[in-house]
């Protein structure tokens, strides 16, 4: 019983990753495009549940769904084109190539990974138990504390890169 | 009979299909409840009696104002993209349900006990301005628009000194567990942590103020700049979920406040669940208080107090408690 549901559950969220990313992919739309992304990235938030890591899963959503996406819809809402219909993108006729190497350069990936991962992977574990977040926390600041730290000096690199821009723009008017 | 009854709700799929209609039953009450009060609240603070024909004092008004919202007809505007236009109320009030579920009433009275359940309000509380975002888009009407993109750079700003303070109190906990930490408070009257963090109470009620959109925070909707701001386009119910979730949101920040901060059920003599509706109406009073007594604050005003109070007293407050934390353990 239980697994059927892991597996339904599986199915689910796999359709609303592929049918996401083929939205972000294919909606002339920008503002439907981001639904199309939203989508995918809340379905590798069930994804995270399935893995029983339901604090990644609620971050995904917290920070990807919450955040990152609202700001790219400002970012959309900001940048529309002087004249042309907001949210827009033009596609040009000339499709058949483009839609070719696309798909090429999409699917090279996937099937190397594919093939190394059915090649040579581990025998699956059996499904581990929610990990308690204080050991998540201990796991950050001992073992991993460099790749932690390194990672806040890569955000505040870019916090101060942002701040930098806003301030040439302002001069510069 | 009984037995079998509550045989079911012990198990873990029956209790969490009783707790879920329990909860649509409570946020649809609580829309009656909240309009009547918000019209009888304004009109004492405006010294005129508010709503008095429909009913005795007035009490059946807010089911007339539903009766009205069901019964009008759903336009869709002109040019609107009609997907999008329509699914922003659904996924505005959608994740109200899933917020409801951690919130503890009472000891035995939780929807689901959740170690992460905090994270799961903040996480699916979000959701909220993204719908504010769809249907500001969707509706291809300008005053929408500036609505959405007002509610954007708010909700996005507010985010962080609501994070702070409530990491200070999770800090203080060492658990995300709504029920864990309502728990620790129960150790009488000082033990609440209003007392112990004023200051992390303080930045929490005005920042969730502000993510609620209620006045003086409401720029989202500013009538008299916007018509409606966001919702300018809907109709009947489109407008009546928008409403709905607005009002159920009120509820799940001032339910997490008193969890939080103000003992969740502790009390004397009544059952815990009555402490714990009085704290969390007391607060949305408050909340109403709010609008009848400040004006509504301009954008940069806005982002200023969020930006040069609110977090950085959120980060001293945070690096104090885990710095006492630190002393005391």
């Amino acid at each position: 019983m239980e697994e059927m549901v892991a597996s339904a559950a599986y199915g689910l969220y796999l359709a609303l990753i592929v049918a996401g990313g083929l939205a972000a992919v294919r909606c002339h739309n920008l503002v439907r495009a981001l639904i199309g992304l939203i989508m995918t990235l809340f379905g590798v938030a069930g994804m995270y549940f399935l893995m029983a890591a339901p604090f990644l899963a609620l971050m995904q959503i917290l920070i990807y769904v919450g955040a990152v996406s609202v700001l790219i819809f400002f970012a959309i809402m900001l940048t529309r084109a002087p004249g042309g219909e907001a949210g827009h993108e033009s596609l040009r006729p000339r499709m058949g190539l483009r839609e070719l190497l696309s798909v090429a350069s999409g699917l090279l990936p996937a099937v190397i990974l594919a093939g190394i991962v059915a090649g040579y992977a581990p025998p699956a574990l059996p499904l581990k138990s929610e990990v308690p977040l204080a050991r998540l926390g201990q796991f950050l600041t001992g073992p991993y504390v460099l790749a932690f730290e390194l990672i806040s000096v890569v955000l505040v690199v870019a916090m101060a890169g942002a701040v930098l821009l806003g301030f040439e723009r302002r001069k510069g008017q | 009979m009984i037995a079998q009854l509550t045989a079911w709700l012990m198990h873990p799929l029956g209790h969490m299909i009783a707790a879920l209609a329990a909860i649509m039953a409570f946020v649809g009450v609580n829309g009656l409840v909240l309009v009547y009060m918000e019209r009888k609240v304004a009109g004492f603070i405006q010294r005129r009696p508010g709503p008095y024909e429909v009913g005795p004092q007035g009490l059946l008004q807010p089911v007339a104002d539903a009766g009205k919202l069901i019964s009008k007809q759903l336009a869709t505007p002109e040019g609107a993209d009609r997907l999008m236009f329509w699914a922003a109320p659904i996924l505005s009030m959608a994740p109200v349900v899933i917020c409801f579920l951690p919130i503890p009433f009472s000891p035995l009275l939780t929807g689901m006990d959740v170690n992460l359940g905090l994270l799961l309000i903040l996480a699916f509380s979000g959701l909220n301005s993204l719908a504010l975002c769809l249907a500001g888009w969707g509706s291809n009407n300008k005053y929408s628009l500036l609505g959405a993109a007002r509610a954007v750079a708010q909700a996005v700003a507010y985010e962080i000194p609501l994070l702070l303070s409530v990491l200070a109190v999770a800090f203080q906990t060492g658990s995300l567990n709504l029920s864990v930490i309502a728990q620790e408070q129960t150790r009488g009257l000082l033990s609440w942590n209003v007392f112990t963090h004023p200051l992390a109470f303080f930045i929490f009620f005005v920042a969730s103020v502000a993510e609620t959109n209620r006045s003086p925070f409401d720029l989202p909707e500013a009538e008299s700049e916007l018509t409606a701001g966001f919702h300018t386009e809907y109709s009947g119910m489109g407008f009546g979920l928008f409403f709905l979730a607005e009002y159920s949101y009120m509820v799940i920040v001032c339910a997490v406040a008193t969890a939080l901060f103000l003992g969740g059920w502790d009390g004397p003599v009544l059952p815990g669940i009555w402490w714990f509706l009085a704290k969390v109406f007391g607060l949305i009073f408050v909340m109403m208080w709010f609008r009848w007594t400040f004006p509504r604050v301009r954008f940069d005003q806005l982002l200023n107090i969020c930006w040069k109070w609110l977090i950085p007293l959120g980060l001293l407050n945070l690096v104090v408690t885990a710095l006492m934390i630190k002393l005391v353990r």
